[in-house]
């Protein structure tokens, strides 16, 4: 081993080209799973994403970015007015390409990390989100959205820092609601040295649907038909079924 | 134990829902009626979007309403004649108040609509049937002499008369096709079988007697929730099978238990609760649209 290692060194000292590609990359990660199932019985999970940097991780020197996104999904805000006393749906603001899943965490808060500017173009913050407002135009919606997603666990941001351990390695854990969308997520990971990204890597993870909660949902948008006979056949029998059961007497 | 709805997409506790159903089988089973109007209420107020609790609603009164049509068929206690007509303006007005549902839904006011059509039907009946269920216990107090068997009225000249020999009339068909065109369009927008509407319609607006009631009035109720249930999920994508058969396990369950406590309870006294209870989910829902809501702004699916 130490020979073998000894070699290397001898190796890569006497090659200053193959010293270059054997060199450590600046920056390496990887997700824990990429694919997160949703089952009848799921009730949340999380994205877990570790790796290392070349160099050591602290405030000014290497710092890492770590932004998830879901797959993007159309919304509506309404607004309640209240006329004549009752509370009723009022005018509403409609948000396509909404990203049904975002999560962002730092080493440190991202906003010391970076210039805005470089900030704005890589969209590093829930303000930066770029969101078309069709129908009403008064702000007061986007931030009602931004609000309802967060308290949904959806949309997170910087809950929870991204941990280094050992000087080079890190992780970063980004929770999953029970609610989430399925369908393709984007994990970039960026490595950020005087205010500037210098590397990035990209990942992804799929969210999809398994066993029967899959199945009946595939068929009821699929067959549509089908599935309403179904539920009618199925409603009948069961309460057929039942009032034989616990028939007393 | 959370258990994922795949329509409604999100995880309920299974043993609230089969809790729920239980506890709606029971008052059900006690009163003689199916439930729908308590459980979709019940639903939205634990979270299941509007539209998934009317859909699946219709789905869970159609299976509890089978066993009991089922018993009365037996019994000889169905007027088939009269229940097709009922049955005819049930399917028409079942399909025009599932249009006016997806309606609705595409103008973001189906919350609206389900909140007040409950909130004037509810009080309508409930108010109804405690004033006549008080009524009827203060003439027993005072052991005042029967009321008029049958009363001729402006009904009986419209035209298309028809025979329903069960029912021993010979009426007009075109009171008992409006009856079930209202109660179809109810039914589609409410997510009820409409049997606690039907019931006194038919004793107090066609002069059915009792006998035949119950039986021709479950008849109606589980061919139309099945034609709203067929409608629903092909035409609004609302149907959760899961839910509804989570809450008819409970439903079942409930039901029987309810029947034989029934059966203790003075037909009046049963009348003025059931009116009560009515009365006090119209008074719920009432009180939930006049309140300043928590949150201002509602964030939903593009319909």
């Amino acid at each position: 081993m130490k020979i073998a290692l000894v070699a290397i060194l001898a190796l890569t000292l006497a090659h200053p080209a193959l010293a270059q590609s054997v060199a450590p990359p600046s920056l390496a990660a990887e997700l824990s799973t990429r694919r997160i199932e949703v089952t009848t019985a799921f009730t949340g999970g999380e994205i877990l994403v570790f790796g290392a940097t070349e160099r050591l991780i602290h405030d000014g020197g290497d710092e890492v970015v770590v932004l998830a996104t879901g797959p993007t999904t159309s919304f509506v805000v309404r607004e309640k007015v209240e006329r004549l006393g009752f509370w009723i749906n009022g005018p509403s603001a409609r948000f396509n390409r909404v990203p049904s899943y975002w999560a962002l965490a730092g080493t440190r808060p991202v906003a010391d990390m970076l210039e805005s500017t470089e900030r704005a173009e890589l969209r590093l913050g829930l303000d930066l989100l770029p969101l078309v407002q069709l129908g009403a135009r008064r702000p007061e919606f986007r931030t009602a959205l931004a609000d309802g997603k967060q308290e949904a666990g959806l949309w997170v941001d910087q809950v929870q820092p991204v941990e280094v351990s050992g000087g080079r390695l890190f992780h970063a854990r980004l929770p999953l609601p029970a609610t989430v969308a399925t369908g393709d997520y984007r994990v970039q990971v960026l490595l950020v040295r005087d205010r500037r990204v210098v590397a990035r890597q990209e990942l992804s993870l799929a969210v999809v649907r398994t066993g029967t909660a899959a199945s009946i949902a595939d068929i009821a948008r699929g067959a549509p038909v089908l599935y309403g006979l179904a539920c009618i056949t199925l409603a009948a029998l069961a309460g057929w079924l039942g009032s034989v059961l616990f028939r007393r007497g | 134990m959370q258990v994922y709805l795949p329509i409604a997409e999100m995880s309920v506790d299974a043993l609230l829902l089969l809790g729920i159903g239980f506890g709606v089988g029971w008052l059900s089973g006690l009163f003689g009626v199916g439930g729908g109007f308590l459980l979709t209420p019940v639903l939205i107020l634990i979270g299941i979007p509007s539209a998934v609790a009317v859909g699946s609603g219709a789905n869970q009164t159609l299976g509890a309403s089978v066993s009991g049509l089922m018993a009365q068929w037996r019994r000889g206690n169905v007027d088939v004649r009269m229940g097709t007509v009922l049955l005819i303006g049930g399917f028409v007005g079942s399909a025009a108040g599932v249009q006016l549902f997806a309606w609705l839904r595409r103008a973001g006011q189906v919350d609206l609509a389900v909140a007040v059509f409950y909130i004037v039907v509810l009080g309508t009946v409930g108010a109804l049937m405690v004033r006549e269920s008080v009524r009827a216990i203060l003439r027993r107090r005072r052991k005042a002499g029967a009321a008029r068997l049958h009363e001729h009225s402006w009904m009986h000249g419209l035209p298309f008369k028809m025979r329903f020999r069960k029912s021993r009339l010979y009426i007009s068909v075109i009171p008992p096709l409006l009856v079930g065109f209202v109660i179809g369009v109810l039914s589609a927008v409410m997510g009820v079988g409409g049997g606690f509407m039907l019931v006194p319609a038919m004793i107090y607006l066609l002069g059915m007697p009792t006998a035949v009631v119950i039986g021709t009035s479950l008849f109606q109720v589980v061919f139309v929730t099945a034609n709203v249930t067929f409608l629903q999920a092909v035409q609004v994508g609302s149907v959760d099978i899961v839910l509804t058969l989570l809450l008819l396990a409970g439903g079942v369950a409930g039901a029987q238990f309810g029947a034989a406590m029934g059966t203790r309870l003075r037909g009046e006294e049963t009348r003025a609760l059931l009116g009560v209870l009515v009365l006090a989910v119209a008074a719920a829902l009432l009180w939930d649209m006049l309140r300043v809501p928590e949150d201002l702004f509602v964030i939903g699916p593009v319909p």
